[in-house]
């Protein structure tokens, strides 16, 4: 043994390193040699030299299959479960990443959780209001018919736009409906049991509404055909009344009801949020629909999309029953000439009106979180300084390009998960906030809630921001020059390019901040200038209300018009009321029009008379309202229906059919000259008011005297009070039980609030535009305030030196300032650019205010360049205060 | 379990040459083992490769042992054979019995 070890031939060891799989290298190596010197010590060292060769030559073609197996059955594990496995990996790794740089994850988690909160809230309210407003099955089969007359000049409608002998046509003819119903609407006073009555909502049917809802009753049933065709006296009560009044009492099926007195058996109860335009009771109408006269269209008609067939097919064939009446009743009834019928998804005929504010709505809040991944991603590129050595470390250990893009995105993706979620707890608490403070009036039972849609929508919009924040700064990291990065950190060529990035991201930060600013700016100009708008009279102080008489206790004109006098004389004497009148409408919500025709004028035809609002009031009405008189006189105890009958009209009325000015002495008919009605003679011409909203110009209105024109069973009551309006509604109620024990108002509302419910929906709008605005622009400060205390950061030994050499501080301040300004300049441009093609989409929200409004766009962008300075400013005071020897000395 | 039921008769063999050396069955021994029993010279490469194959299927264990002045300071791997192991060589065994069985070969003599 004191010979020295003899070595086994070193070139089939080579052969054996080269073969064998790394894992049993070390083995088969160690069993060659061990074998080697044994047979070398027993045998003679050329017989062990001999064996060892022929040995590797004979493990060669092993070893390489050896080899191959193993790598094969390495990738087969690394594809199976090895790709949740990295995945577990990263989310762990990242995990600790966040609890590391906890300050840094909570701002990122934060802002995320506002900005994806933001767009949840909305969404959420988009998807309860314009996505999925009915519970109904197959919304997109269910239909309303609306209709077009260009002789009455009317756009498409959907409200109270058809006849019963019509509704008979569509039944009769259609294939491509089935379930047509039709109902008419209007107020009753209902009670189940003792309750005190109710004034409810309510639809009276011609049919049995639940098949084509496609939905049951949640108890109880619906009409039947006979029911429906005897007029029986049975009802329906909504859900939401079910619960609210009756406490959800199942066992209320078959119990009395009471609707205008009359006793009525309780069938059936809707189903949850199976309201159609918030109706709470549906009764028989209890009449045969080709009883009606043709032109009393005052109906609405729903129905099903039979299977097999499209909307359009529908549409077609509506065409063609509107042309075969057109020709069968045109000489009857001209308005057919031109008419349209349409279907159009029920859904849309009730949100048609705000599908746009919601949208318009909905991409600002994209925005606001495009801005919010801008800002985190400008952050983690200047967290990816710190994290540079990280990064190579892994790199140097083996790992790839993409597994440490995957790894970056994880974390990305994860912060945004975390921060949705968040979102999703700020939805839930903030939803119900929002929408108590948002009177909207819909025709749909109001469902906003965080359900798997809003849900799936959230973590969807959670992914899509991680990655589009996470993208360049991983990319970025990914790759960076592993060897420089591995030194001793300085600010190499990667910081640079790393930096313009950031500026990059700043200008498109400013550019989208400025872009929304203008839009909230112009909006709230536009709000400003509404509620600035006077309504042509005094709205304070005044209580309106509605009273509904029953025709089966006041059948005859004389009767009513006997009721409504003595009331509004009786509130007058109460103590608090300075004036009372009554109106069949009042301002800001005339609907109801006539056409006329003025004598002496000559019109080709019927449908070419002018068409004005057209408003019963009592005498005095005007004197409540605080219409200004004009010219002439209004009405008087002295108009009767045995003296000619008189009118008072609008100085807008008198502007475009009297432009000469004559009006007062003038005569007219409704209807046309050539009516059977008398002839009115003008008496008097007042003021105009904002009658149909502050946002439109004060229609032609002309106004009739009750005591003189048939009136309906409906009035509104207006009182003009000494103080609180509210205060006398107590005493005018007990005036209405004095006279009539079943009667109530409802519908009650101040003057003033009538007017701010208005635009209170605009209010909404611009409020949520201008806070989204406002975080837009708080989150474009926070980027560039980062950026340039980054910038400031890398750049100490120059600022440094710069001081050394004498720089004043001021001049390292305007420096550092000028410089930061360069991006916010380019990005304010372009967003400039952007606002105003954003202003185009805006127009219809507007009012009185251009687009492109000068003054708005200079306050904006005055605004967003003093607040661009004063963030940069900051840092930028830091920089001028710089020690430069410690700068210098610094290697950062 | 994995390549169809039937052991092949190198894997027997390597199975049983782990089995014989108990508590030394290391490459090296293996790989004489095998030799002397069999009469015939074996690559250490074919015993690694059939060694891996066994390990796959979970009839044996492996660890890394201790190591030799001869070995150049290379660990011994040593091999212990693992229940499923044991049952895949006496299900050979059964198999292999059976097929014997009363069986005359012509022109043998044995049996």
């Amino acid at each position: 043994m004191n010979r020295p070890l003899p070595r086994p031939p070193w070139l089939s060891q080579l052969l054996i390193r080269v073969t064998a799989p790394s894992d049993d290298r070390r083995a088969i190596l160690g069993d060659l040699d061990e074998e080697f010197a044994v047979r070398a010590r027993t045998v003679s060292v050329a017989a062990a030299r001999m064996w060892y060769r022929r040995q590797v030559m004979a493990s060669v073609v092993p070893n390489v299959t050896l080899r191959i197996r193993k790598r094969r059955r390495r990738m087969t594990r690394r594809r199976g479960d090895g790709i949740m496995q990295t995945v577990f990996q990263d989310v762990r790794y990242a995990f600790r990443s966040f609890r590391r740089q906890w300050a840094f994850s909570f701002v990122i988690v934060g802002t995320l959780a506002l900005g994806i909160g933001a767009n949840t809230v909305v969404y959420s309210v988009v998807d309860g209001v314009i996505l999925n407003p009915f519970p109904f099955p197959e919304p997109d089969r269910l239909v309303g018919v609306g209709t077009e007359w260009p002789r009455l000049s009317r756009e498409l409608e959907f409200w109270e736009v058809l006849s019963p002998p019509e509704y008979v046509d569509v039944k009769a003819q259609s294939q491509t409906l089935e379930h047509v119903v039709m109902w008419d609407m209007g107020y009753r006073a209902a009670s189940v049991g003792t309750e005190p009555p109710e004034v409810l909502f309510s639809g009276f049917w011609f049919d049995d509404a639940f098949p084509t809802l496609d939905m049951p009753p949640v108890i109880g049933r619906g009409f039947t055909r006979e029911e429906l065709e005897r007029g029986d006296r049975v009802a329906i009560i909504s859900h939401r009344h079910w619960q609210s009044r009756l406490g959800g009492d199942p066992n209320v099926i078959g119990r009395a009801m009471y609707v205008e007195g009359e006793p009525y058996t309780l069938i059936g109860v809707m189903p949850p949020r199976g309201l159609i335009y918030a109706m709470d009771l549906w009764i028989p109408i209890g009449a045969s629909p080709d009883r009606w006269s043709r032109n009393r269209r005052q109906m609405q008609i729903l129905a099903r999309i039979a299977p097999g067939y499209s909307l359009e097919e529908v549409n077609t064939e509506l065409a063609a029953i509107a042309g075969r009446i057109e020709q069968e009743y045109a000489s009857q009834y001209e308005e057919y000439r031109g008419w349209r019928m349409q279907a159009l998804e029920w859904t849309d005929a009730n949100v048609r009106m705000i599908k746009p504010a919601a949208f318009a709505l909905m991409g600002a809040v994209a925005f606001v979180l495009l801005i919010v991944c801008t800002n985190i991603a400008n952050l983690l590129l200047a967290r990816s300084s710190s994290r540079r050595r990280e990064v190579a470390v892994r790199c140097a250990l083996g790992a790839g390009r993409s597994r440490i893009i995957r790894q970056l995105l994880t974390e990305s993706v994860l912060l945004a998960l975390i921060g949705g979620a968040i979102g999703v707890v700020l939805t839930y608490v903030a939803v119900p906030v929002i929408l108590a403070s948002i009177p909207i009036s819909l025709p749909i039972a109001l469902d906003v809630n965080v359900n798997p849609r809003v849900l799936a929508f959230t973590a969807a919009v959670s992914i899509a921001a991680g990655l589009v924040f996470g993208l360049v700064p991983a990319w970025q990291a990914a790759r960076s020059d592993l060897q420089s990065a591995l030194k001793v950190e300085t600010g190499g060529t990667t910081g640079g390019q790393r930096h313009g990035l950031q500026r990059v991201f700043v200008g498109a930060e400013f550019a989208v901040a400025l872009a929304l600013l203008v839009q909230a700016g112009l909006m709230v100009n536009s709000f400003v200038r509404l509620q600035n708008v006077d309504p042509g009279f005094d709205t304070s102080n005044t209580l309106t209300m509605r009273l509904t008489l029953p025709f089966s206790r006041y059948p005859n004109t004389e009767a009513r018009r006997t009721f409504f006098m003595q009331l509004v004389e009786r509130i007058e004497q109460l103590r608090g009321v300075r004036l009372a009148g009554a109106g069949n409408q009042y301002p800001p919500e005339v609907f109801s029009r006539n056409r006329f025709g003025v004598e002496g004028e000559a019109y080709e035809s019927e449908e070419a008379l002018p068409t004005a609002f057209f408003t019963l009031v009592t005498d005095g009405y005007h004197e409540v309202l605080g219409i200004p008189l004009l010219r002439g006189r209004t009405f008087t105890d002295q108009d009767t229906p045995n003296t000619p009958y008189v009118a008072v009209i609008n100085e807008v009325a008198e502007r475009r059919y009297f432009p000469d000015g004559n009006a007062i002495g003038r005569r007219f008919k409704t209807g046309g000259t050539d009516s059977d009605g008398p002839w009115v003679t003008i008496v008097g011409v007042v003021g105009a008011v904002h009658n149909r909203g502050v946002d439109t110009p004060p229609q032609p209105e002309f106004f009739g005297n009750s005591r003189q024109f048939p009136g309906g069973n409906q009035m509104y009551v207006v009182v003009r009070t000494e103080r609180d309006p509210r205060a006398v509604l107590p005493a005018v109620q007990q005036t209405v039980a004095a006279m009539d024990p079943d009667q109530s108002v409802y519908a009650v509302r101040t003057l003033d609030d009538a007017f701010q419910e208005q635009i209170a929906p605009r209010r909404t709008g611009t409020l949520a535009l201008a806070g989204f605005a406002l975080f837009a622009l708080g989150l474009a400060g926070a980027g560039i305030y980062s950026v340039v205390s980054f910038g400031v950061g890398e750049r100490k030994r120059e600022i440094g030196l710069r001081i050394a050499l004498g720089a004043s501080s001021n001049a390292v301040r305007r420096l550092v300032v000028r410089q930061a300004m360069i991006p916010v300049a380019i990005g304010g441009a372009v967003g400039l650019i952007g606002a105003l093609l954003m202003s185009r989409a805006m127009a219809g929200f507007l009012f009185e205010v251009n687009g492109a409004d000068p003054l708005t766009i200079g306050i904006v962008a005055a605004v967003l360049a003093a607040f661009a300075v004063v963030a940069s400013y900051l840092p930028a005071r830091r920089a001028s205060g710089l020690d430069p020897v410690v700068a210098l000395r610094d290697q950062g | 379990m994995a390549k169809g039921k039937f052991l092949g008769e190198f894997e027997q063999v390597v199975l049983l040459a782990v089995a014989r050396r108990g508590d030394d069955a290391y490459g090296a021994r293996i790989r004489q083992e095998v030799e002397d029993r069999t009469g015939r010279g074996v690559a250490v490469g074919a015993i690694y490769s059939t060694l891996d194959r066994l390990v796959a299927k979970r009839y044996l264990s492996f660890r890394d042992g201790e190591t030799s002045p001869d070995r150049g300071g290379r660990p011994k791997r040593y091999f212990r054979l693992q229940p499923s192991g044991v049952t895949a060589l006496e299900t050979a065994r059964r198999i292999l019995d059976r097929m014997w069985e009363g069986v005359r070969l012509p022109g043998s003599a044995s049996r």
